[in-house]
């Protein structure tokens, strides 16, 4: 199994399954192209999508749907074709694509933690490949709260 | 703010060098073509929201916020059959 040097807690073998491709980048670290998805004991259900080449590169993940419930996906064509869709698809949270939001600390400019509903991470599990899928109906600072009810599954 | 009308083929300028042209409008999309010097950063208001979002949550990789956002959300089933769980002798 590979090994990563992750940000928060040292060094992780990982499985190459995990691994996903950010042809573009996302915006802000147009450089990284490949990150891990972790999940760790005693996290769940925060996952980490930590970068393969910096390790000071990593986001704290939550399934879109355990941040908000009622979350609908509206892919554009572009970010169809750049997860290799067909055009017109609608792939399936769960079952196509993972559909994840980052998670940013509370600070001296927000009291509580926020999650980023208007620019989720999606992931065609498939092919592999992601990209950060612009969602201008929906919030970039979504204040974080549980939607999930204990012992429901959630899909992400 | 401004606000101005204006049709296909009309333009306006901000200060003395850069012009907005409305080139085409088709349905709900407008094609604008936007005439500046090279010192002017143009960008897509919604890549600059989210390049600095992610610029946040990257900083927010610390040990003490994990716990703190771990709080925030009740626990829940594994949910992803895509990600492999880790060993706990990787912890």
């Amino acid at each position: 199994m590979p090994r990563v040097q992750t940000k928060c807690f040292d060094e992780l073998e990982y499985s190459p399954d995990a691994v996903f491709e950010f042809p573009a980048g996302i915006p802000g670290f147009e450089a990284e192209h490949a990150f891990v998805f972790l999940e760790l004991p005693g996290t769940h259900p925060l996952m980490f999508m930590q970068s393969l080449s910096r390790r000071d590169v990593c986001f704290i993940l939550l399934p879109v749907l355990a941040a908000d419930r009622d979350y609908e996906l509206d892919l554009s064509e572009e970010d169809l074709a750049a997860l290799r869709f067909p055009a017109g698809s609608q792939p399936q949270i769960g079952k196509d694509i993972l559909c994840a939001v980052t998670v940013s600390a509370a600070d001296d400019q927000r009291p509580h933690p926020t999650v980023n509903l208007f620019a989720p991470i999606v992931v065609n599990l498939k092919q592999k490949i992601g990209v950060q899928a612009v969602q201008t109906q929906h919030s970039a600072q979504h204040p974080l709260r549980s939607e999930g009810r204990e012992e429901e599954a959630v899909a992400c | 703010m401004l606000v101005m009308r204006r049709r296909a083929g009309e333009s306006l300028l901000l200060g003395e060098t850069i012009e907005i042209q409305v080139l085409e409008i088709c349905g709900t999309r407008v094609k604008l073509g936007i005439v500046a010097p090279d010192s002017v950063v143009i960008q897509r208001m919604e890549i600059k929201i989210t390049r600095d979002e992610n610029i946040t949550a990257a900083r927010s990789v610390r040990q003490q916020d994990i716990s703190s956002i771990l709080a925030k959300v009740t626990p829940q089933p594994a949910a992803s059959a895509a990600v492999k769980e880790l060993t706990d002798a990787n912890a």
